[in-house]
This record gives C-alpha cells, structure tokens and sequence, in this order.
C-alpha cells in the first residue's frame, strides 16, 4: 500500500462499519431532532414576553424567571411534587420491599403470584387513572364505599374533590400501579443474594429481623438505590393520574410542575411561561437526580 | 427459611391475600365492564354479582355499534342518542400503528448505537453514554411545546396530514423508547463473549458482517425482549399523544374524553380500559425474564 492509498483508507475510515459513526448516527440524528433542538428552543423561548393583547413576543431575559418565582401558584405546585414524590416513593419502597420477602419463596405457587404482581405495570397510566377515577367516586365507588362503611370519612364523601383528600387520592393510584416495579426488582435484588451469610448469622443465633437490617438491607443498597433513582425520576415528572383524575383541581390542589405547565398552555397559550416551568421541571429532575447519585454513589 | 407448618399456612394466604389485593383493580374493572348501568350507578349498595352481564359496552367501544339501537333491540328503552364519539375502533388503530412504528423506528437507531456501545472503544463513548441515559431522565413536558411548533411548521400534524401525524408520534415515542432500548441492548450485547466475533474478524470479516452474522443472531432473545417493551411503553404513553395530535387520539387519550358534562360514561371506560390492558398483559408474560432488566436500563440483571 502506497502513502496516498493509506492516507484514502483514513479518509473513508468513517464511511465504513470500522467506524463508530455509521452506528451512532441513526440515534444521535434522533436525539438531535427531537431532543436537543427542542430542548434549547424551549429553554430560549422562556426569554420572551409573550403581550397577551398583540400577542407578539417579546425579547425579555428576565421576565418569565421572575414571574415564576414570584408565583404562588409555582411554589405551590413545585410544593405538590416533592409531597407527591416522596410520599409515594416511601409507600413503594417501604410496601415492595415487604411484598418482595413475603413472595420471594421456591414454593409452588409463588411464581405465578410473582407473574401475576407484574401485570399492573403494563397497564397505561391514563386507564389507571380513569378506573381509580370509578373507584374512589363517593356515591357509587367500591373503594371509597369501603372507606365510608368503615366510619372513615362521611357518606357521599368524594375523595378526589375534597382538597384534604384530592392528592392521597390521586397518590393511591400511583402506589398501586407502582408498587410492583419495586416488587419486581427488590425481588430479583433478594434473589442475587449469597445464602452463606444468612446461614452464619442464624447459626450465630440472629434473628430474621436482625439478619434483614444487618445483612438483607446493606448487601441490596445498590439495587435500592437503582430503584428509587428510576422511580424518582418518574415520580417528579408526574402528570398522567393528575390529568386525567383530577385536572390538577380542585382548583390547584393537585397541581404539580408538568400539569401546571400544561394548564398554562392549555389555558392561555402562554407558551414562553408554560416552557419556563417545563424547564423548571427539567432543572429539579437533573439537580435531585444528581444530588442523589453523588450521595448513595449509584450510576446507572 | 424453614416455617413451622401453622406459620407456612400463614404465610402462603398472606402473600395469596396481598397478591388479590394488587389484581382486585383489574377484576373491578373488567366486572364492571359487563354490568348494566344500573349496577354501575347504584347508590345503595355495592353491586358484586347480582346483575344481568351485558356485553352492549364492548359492542359500542369495539365493534362501533349504536348504543340506541342495542338498547331498543334489547327491548329495554330508548337508550341515549350520540354514541359515535364512544367508537374506540379508530383509537385502537391509531394506538397499534404508532406503538408497532415507534418500536421499528427505536429497533432500526437503537440496536446500532448499542452494538457500537457494546464492541467499539472510541474517544467520546462515555459522553454518548450519558447523552443516551440523560435522555432517559428528560421530562417529556419540557420538549414537547417546541416540538407542537416545529410539527405545524413542517406540516406534520394530524390535522395536517394523518399519515404524517402517525409518523410524528412514532418519532416522538422512538425518542422516550430510546435510552432503555440502546442501553438493554447494550447489556445483551455484552453478554455475546467478544471472543467469537474477534475470532471472526481475524478470519477477514468485516464488522457489519460480525455484527450481522454472529453477534445480531445471539442476542436475538434481548431484541425481542427490547422490542417487546418499546412496544409496551408506547402503547400506554399519555402526555405527548394529548399535547401533539388532534384528530389522532391513542387508546390512553381516548379513554380520558369519556368524562363528559352530562356524566362520566363508566361502562365505555371499563370497557376500553379493560380492552387496552389485554396487548400488555399477553406481551409481558413473553419478557417476564428480561423486565427487571429492562426497566433498570440494563443495570440489573435476573
């Protein structure tokens, strides 16, 4: 091969499968388009003024960012989605965990159980919400029927349009649907686990609860982590149950970021002001996310 | 753990009993489905199995009938007028176009970018990397205002063009699908030993050929499992289907515009839901050994 003919190879090198970028082009020209480009349109758009009356934008750095900060409505329902997120997060966590001991069993039966606690992750969450929507209606829902006849709350009590109960109600269809993801992978964490230490420790004379807070829990740190990294993340961005369960009402009661984004858009055609608290949005998931990966060192 | 016996029987009808618990949902739902309305609306009691079943939901959501006319050939009264609005069969059209399209959108970009992930070392991979799973972490909310824009610029809603409004969607979702997709892939990829397609190389192949005759082939169980879920979770997505399409509602936004100023039509809504959970229940007993995998992007494995 002469000098010329390697220096051609090179200059071909990336056409060829030898090359990275055949492969990563498809997918990077996809996040491109319809991830980065958008993102930083919106992220520009939150520095406009939109003029309700001419409705013409405006250049205005400051004035959305100052308007959402000085925004009850914002600090309420930035208040909305950490309650929502951690809340829920600690009934998933707390309840998949004690699921995941009860069903993690060899015994014949547990497999279908463990099967048949994964459908609920399946199903769309606007169709969860629509059925918990039946549930909870106050004169004719099964669930809230049972909460009435236990003397809980008074006859013809509707959960969901009582401000006091709107957002427990909307939570109790995300626990639901919910719960089984982290059923499912604190059972394939309990699973993974060496069964010497557990023998040691009971020979030692430790008890179960001993043995579950001084070996389960240490030695499934990382998958925990993982778990409640993913769910979190999904939790913050939280807007399918609202919309369809509530309509982030009554009046703002279950008003988190997104659906209040949403409403804004919806409602006046804002979309400078919807794309700032969209954004807002963005920043609280990149800034908890990653607090939280540097404290329990989890990567992905 | 060894259980006494009592404490073993104890144990199995907690876990049978907190199992019920979870499915209870799914059997109201698809039990209300088949009440007539009176069941549904009855005030004074909870109705369990006392009740005529009825299939006149499942015929007005699925099969496009009349609720009207199905009342009055029943022989039970006039019934209510206006029921083409609970006709679901475009819905499920539009939901299982877009749910298969996206898939093949995110299968064609993804298993690339995984195989190059997984096999080659080249300087910003690790940059690549997190641009895929930083996407993973992105709120749809926070794209998806510019993106209504740039679809009516282009022309690309569905009240443009429908075609291309299904197209849009399968592009949108393809995005969402992409992080779990190339980083699953990634995982099963991985799994292939390197040694097999080095030896191959070594023997003169090139590296779309590995790719294509070792590597792809071995990993086929992952990219049906990957599949299987990009699938899934293109089925029951929400927010980006009601902020960008129109005349194009999927299952998931269909089933929320049965809430109506009049009353909220129970019986349509269980029937739809109950229909729209069966593709994901069938599809996920299919991947029941690669989910744990799949919805940790990989990190975990069974």
């Amino acid at each position: 091969m002469t000098a010329s003919e390697v220096q051609k190879k090179d200059r071909l090198n990336w056409l060829t499968s030898e090359h990275p970028l055949p492969w990563l082009l498809p997918a990077s020209a996809l996040m491109i388009v319809f991830g980065v480009y958008p993102l930083i349109a919106a992220v520009l758009k939150t520095l406009y003024r939109k003029n309700a009356a001419t409705r013409r934008e405006i250049f205005d750095p400051l004035y959305n960012w100052t308007k959402i900060f000085e925004d009850p409505r914002m600090w309420d329902a930035l208040w909305h989605t950490l309650a929502y997120t951690l809340i829920a997060l600690t009934f998933q966590l707390v309840l998949g965990m004690l699921i995941a001991l009860l069903l993690d069993s060899d015994r014949k039966g547990y497999g279908i159980l463990r099967a048949m606690m994964t459908l609920p992750l399946v199903i769309p969450p606007a169709v969860t919400g629509m059925m918990f929507l039946l549930m909870l209606n106050g004169s004719f829902g099964v669930i809230a029927r049972l909460i009435i006849a236990t003397g809980l709350l008074p006859v013809g009590y509707s959960i969901l349009g009582n401000s006091a109960t709107a957002l427990p109600g909307v939570m109790l269809a995300e626990i639901w649907q919910w719960t089984p993801f982290m059923v499912l992978i604190m059972l394939a964490g309990l699973r993974a686990l060496p069964k010497e230490p557990f023998e040691a420790a009971a020979i030692d004379g430790a008890t179960p609860v001993q043995a579950f807070f001084k070996l389960t829990l240490p030695m499934m740190s990382k998958v925990i982590a993982i778990a409640v990294l993913i769910r979190g993340v999904d939790l913050l961005r939280a807007f399918d149950y609202i919309k369809v369960m509530t309509d982030s009402g009554p009046g703002t009661a279950t008003e988190t970021l997104t659906s209040y984004a949403g409403r804004i858009y919806f409602g006046n055609s804002d979309y400078p002001l919807a794309s700032s608290v969209a954004i807002l949005t963005l920043v609280l998931v990149i800034l908890t996310s990653t607090i939280f990966m540097r404290i329990f060192k989890v990567k992905l | 753990m060894e259980l006494s016996r009592p404490w073993q029987f104890a144990r199995d009808a907690l876990a049978a009993f907190v199992t019920g618990v979870f499915m209870f949902p799914i059997f109201w739902w698809a039990l209300t489905s088949i009440k007539p309305i009176s069941a549904v609306f009855d005030k004074d009691r909870i109705v369990w199995f006392d009740f005529i079943p009825t299939s006149i939901n499942y015929a007005v959501t699925l099969l496009g009938q009349s609720r009207s006319q199905l009342a009055i050939d029943a022989g039970i009264g006039m019934g209510v007028a206006g029921t083409e609005a609970y006709d679901s069969r475009s819905s499920i059209l539009d939901s299982a176009v877009v749910s298969v399209g996206a898939t093949a959108v995110t299968m064609m970009v993804a298993i690339p970018a995984a195989y190059a992930l997984s096999r080659m070392a080249f300087r910003g991979r690790n940059v690549f990397l997190n641009w895929v799973l930083g996407q993973r972490f992105m709120p749809p909310i926070a794209i998806i205002f510019p993106l209504v824009t740039t679809y009516k610029w282009l022309g690309m809603r569905d009240t443009d063009n429908y075609y291309l409004g299904w197209l849009g969607l399968m592009l949108i979702y393809a995005l969402m699908n992409l992080p779990i997709a190339v980083l699953l892939l990634k995982s099963f990829f991985d799994d292939v030993p390197k040694d097999v397609d080095e030896a191959a190389m070594i023997d003169g192949a090139t590296r779309w050929e590995t790719f294509c005759k070792i590597v792809l082939p071995m990993a086929k169980g992952g990219v049906a499992a990957a599949a299987v879920l990009c699938f899934i979770f293109s089925w029951t997505e929400f927010l980006l289907s009601l902020f960008l399409t129109t005349d194009i509602r999927t299952v998931p936004v269909k089933i929320q515009t049965f809430v109506t100023s009049t009353g909220n039509e129970w019986g349509f809504i269980t029937a739809l839901g109950t229909a729209a959970v069966i593709p994901g229940f069938i599809f996920i007993l299919l991947v029941q050994r690669h989910l744990v995998r799949g919805l940790t992007l990989g990190s975990l494995k069974e």
